[in-house]
């Protein structure tokens, strides 16, 4: 790999971790709208700050740009609080008119302005590596490195500072507040580093990558735990497995590579949606159908708990009596032997003293839903979990 | 007569300048277990939230033991509405009950072992040990509400507001809930639970307000909870049996 393939990797991941950390909470708290407004309504901004500096790369122009995203939060909200509309309506309002100003703002002046939509929107990670930082002549790696690098530390302060904050205010904003902990404060808090972070990431990886970098991972991650520290540290390994092997999908077919990380984002997300053990389709899938046999199986232990006579307990009585197809009735025969609850003998089942526990027990949570006394068959049965 | 815990002068508050309660004037004593009643809208949560410093009032003022909220954050504790968190939030059991350490901790500062062993107190308590390390989700509704509870108990208050605690909840339950709310006034603690079951406000409660936007009466339950203030209050024509 040569130096420039290497920073290329390092720039897309840092981004990448500096965007997975405030994107975790903007997940948490249904704002992943709110991301994509910023990362377009910061373009005024930006084109005011690039008058003013000359520089893309300029703290002032960063701070400039990361202002107008604080900014149309503040419009989302005081729109949303008239009534007249609801939150996505108010986003829908407010980032066109900012973003169509930033266009506006270029076209006039682009005759001497070294800047274009395109740029803003999808940045060009390639070229990272060639605007250079010298310090008093030396060269001490890209530009854009030092600029995320610095707000990645930045945000990693912040986040281990207020962790205990930012997790209560976004849980629980009435309780936050009642004890002391402004949750607008931390509402804002986050806001302006998600901006800082959208404006100093636009440059490398351009302020779609941004938002799927913000939004994707901590989307996957969600479906994968039921820890907050846990879902952050997934979403930032996946952000860096995302930004690593979308640089090489890119190298492979010699296309942009924000598209191709935004394209393994796409994917990492898909293949958790479908394979997460707890949260995802297949395991819903294969949870209710397994629900379906236990409550089959229960029907079943049932009657032969209110069926002594032989006749009612035959194996191929079953099938006609409890109107099951031969699959079912198997499928339950089976489970019902593989858990010692009944024993066959000569045809006729009767239920061993296991099943006979079972049954009441199970029959007794469904009645007074009391969930205590089975707590431990929710290991082994489905039918008990939520 | 006891002292006063909890004072409310001339308070109203609005929603978009649309006032929701108006004009509350209200005194509840040290040591008292009172419902507020109302109907749903009535301004019940509002009015807590906005003695809770979390609404804004546009007039009137609250104290607590003669003080301002801000001052007297540590002798208050809070439930909130069940609804009103997102039980999907990736977290367990015990962590909930641990954010009722984080008052006392103020800023920055991280919960240690002692927060971590008074919340496994206080979830003994409301008997929910045996799902600490459950995520919220996983449990009933009546397992949240005793979360929320004990998450209240370990921020070990004088004054305990409750919005609706019993919402939900089977009868097993609310009796669990309500004798862990005797055992605090025993303790001369103020608890103040906003309520909806009037059936049982004589036998639960020793003080209540009616509430409907203004206050329409506030005093012990054996002098005023009847008919007139019921009907008042909810508007049509309310014929309760109080049971002796
Ligand atoms: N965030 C809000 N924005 C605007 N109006 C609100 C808001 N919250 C509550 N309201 C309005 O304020 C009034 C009082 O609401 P509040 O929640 O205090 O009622 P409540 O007595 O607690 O009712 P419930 O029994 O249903 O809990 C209602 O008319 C409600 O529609
Ligand atoms: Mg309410």
């Amino acid at each position: 790999m040569s130096n420039a393939q290497i920073e290329i990797q390092l720039i897309a991941c840092i981004v990448a971790i500096a965007c997975a950390i405030p994107g975790t909470f903007l997940v948490l708290r249904k704002m992943a709208m709110i991301s994509d407004a910023i990362s377009h309504s910061i373009l005024p901004g930006i084109v005011v700050g690039f008058f003013i500096t000359q520089d893309l790369n300029s703290p002032l122009l960063i701070l400039l740009a990361a202002f107008t995203g604080i900014i149309t939060v503040v419009l989302v909200e005081y729109i949303q609080k008239t009534g007249l509309v609801k939150e996505d309506t108010a986003i829908g309002l407010v980032f066109p008119t900012l973003f169509s100003i930033g266009v506006i703002l270029i076209a006039k002046n682009a005759n001497d302005v070294h800047l274009d939509v395109d740029a803003v929107l999808l940045g060009e990670l390639a070229f990272a590596p060639f605007d250079r930082l010298r310090i008093s002549g030396v060269d001490v790696g890209p530009k854009s490195l030092w600029i995320i690098g610095s707000i990645l530390l930045i945000t990693l302060g912040l986040l281990i500072a207020f962790f205990k904050e930012l997790k209560i205010s976004t849980f629980d904003k009435g309780l936050a507040a009642s004890l002391g902990f402004s949750p607008i404060i931390i509402h804002y808090g986050l806001m302006t580093v998600s901006s800082i972070t959208t404006v100093g990431a636009f440059d490398a990886v351009g302020a779609i990558l941004v938002v799927a970098l913000m939004i994707a991972p901590a989307a996957s991650a969600y479906l994968l735990t039921t820890d907050l520290k846990l879902m952050i540290i997934y979403s930032i390994c996946f952000g860096v497995f995302s930004a690593i092997s979308g640089y090489w999908l890119a190298h492979g077919l010699d296309a942009s590579i924000a598209g191709s990380i935004t394209t393994m984002l796409g994917i990492l997300f898909l293949v958790i949606y479908l394979f997460a053990p707890n949260k995802g389709i297949i395991a819903i899938l294969y949870r209710e159908k397994q629900q379906r046999t236990e409550v089959s199986l229960l029907t079943f232990l049932l009657h032969l708990k209110n069926h002594k006579e032989i006749e009612e307990r035959h194996v191929n009585h079953l099938n006609e009596h409890i109107n099951w197809q031969k699959v079912r009735s198997k499928t339950v025969l089976d489970l019902a032997l593989k858990n010692n609850m009944i024993s066959i003998d000569k045809n006729i089942v009767s239920l061993t003293a296991k099943g006979d526990e079972f049954t009441s027990q199970a029959i007794d949570y469904i009645i007074t839903n009391e969930d205590t006394q089975i707590e431990d068959m929710k290991d082994d049965f489905f039918l008990f979990r939520g | 007569m006891n002292k006063i815990a909890v004072k409310v002068d001339d308070l109203t508050v609005a929603y978009n300048y649309k006032p929701v309660l108006w004009d509350i004037d209200l005194e509840i004593p040290e040591g008292v277990l009172m419902a507020i009643v109302g109907p749903n809208g009535a301004g019940k949560s509002t009015l807590i939230k906005s003695i809770l410093g979390i609404l804004k009032p546009i007039a009137g003022s609250v104290s607590i033991y003669g003080k301002s909220y801000k001052k007297q954050r540590s002798l208050v504790a809070y439930v909130p509405q069940k609804g009103s968190v997102d039980w999907d939030f990736p977290t367990t059991a015990l962590d909930v009950v641990m954010m009722g350490t984080y008052g006392s901790l103020g800023w920055i500062k991280r919960p240690g072992i002692k927060e971590k062993k008074s919340a496994l107190e206080a979830l003994e308590k409301v008997g929910m040990l045996p799902f600490k390390n459950r995520q919220i989700s996983q449990l009933s509704g009546g397992q949240q509400q005793r979360i929320f509870l004990a998450r209240a108990l370990v921020q070990n208050a004088s004054i305990y507001f409750m919005d609706e605690p019993f919402q939900g909840v089977d009868a097993t339950t609310e009796i669990a809930i309500i004798n862990i709310l005797k055992e605090l006034r025993k303790a001369n603690k103020t608890v103040i639970v906003v309520h909806h079951d009037l059936q049982t406000v004589p036998e639960y409660f020793d003080w209540v307000t009616f509430l409907n936007v203004k206050k329409i009466a506030t005093g012990p339950v054996k002098d005023i909870f009847n008919d007139d203030n019921l009907t008042k209050t909810y508007g049509i024509n309310y014929k309760v049996s109080i049971q002796e």
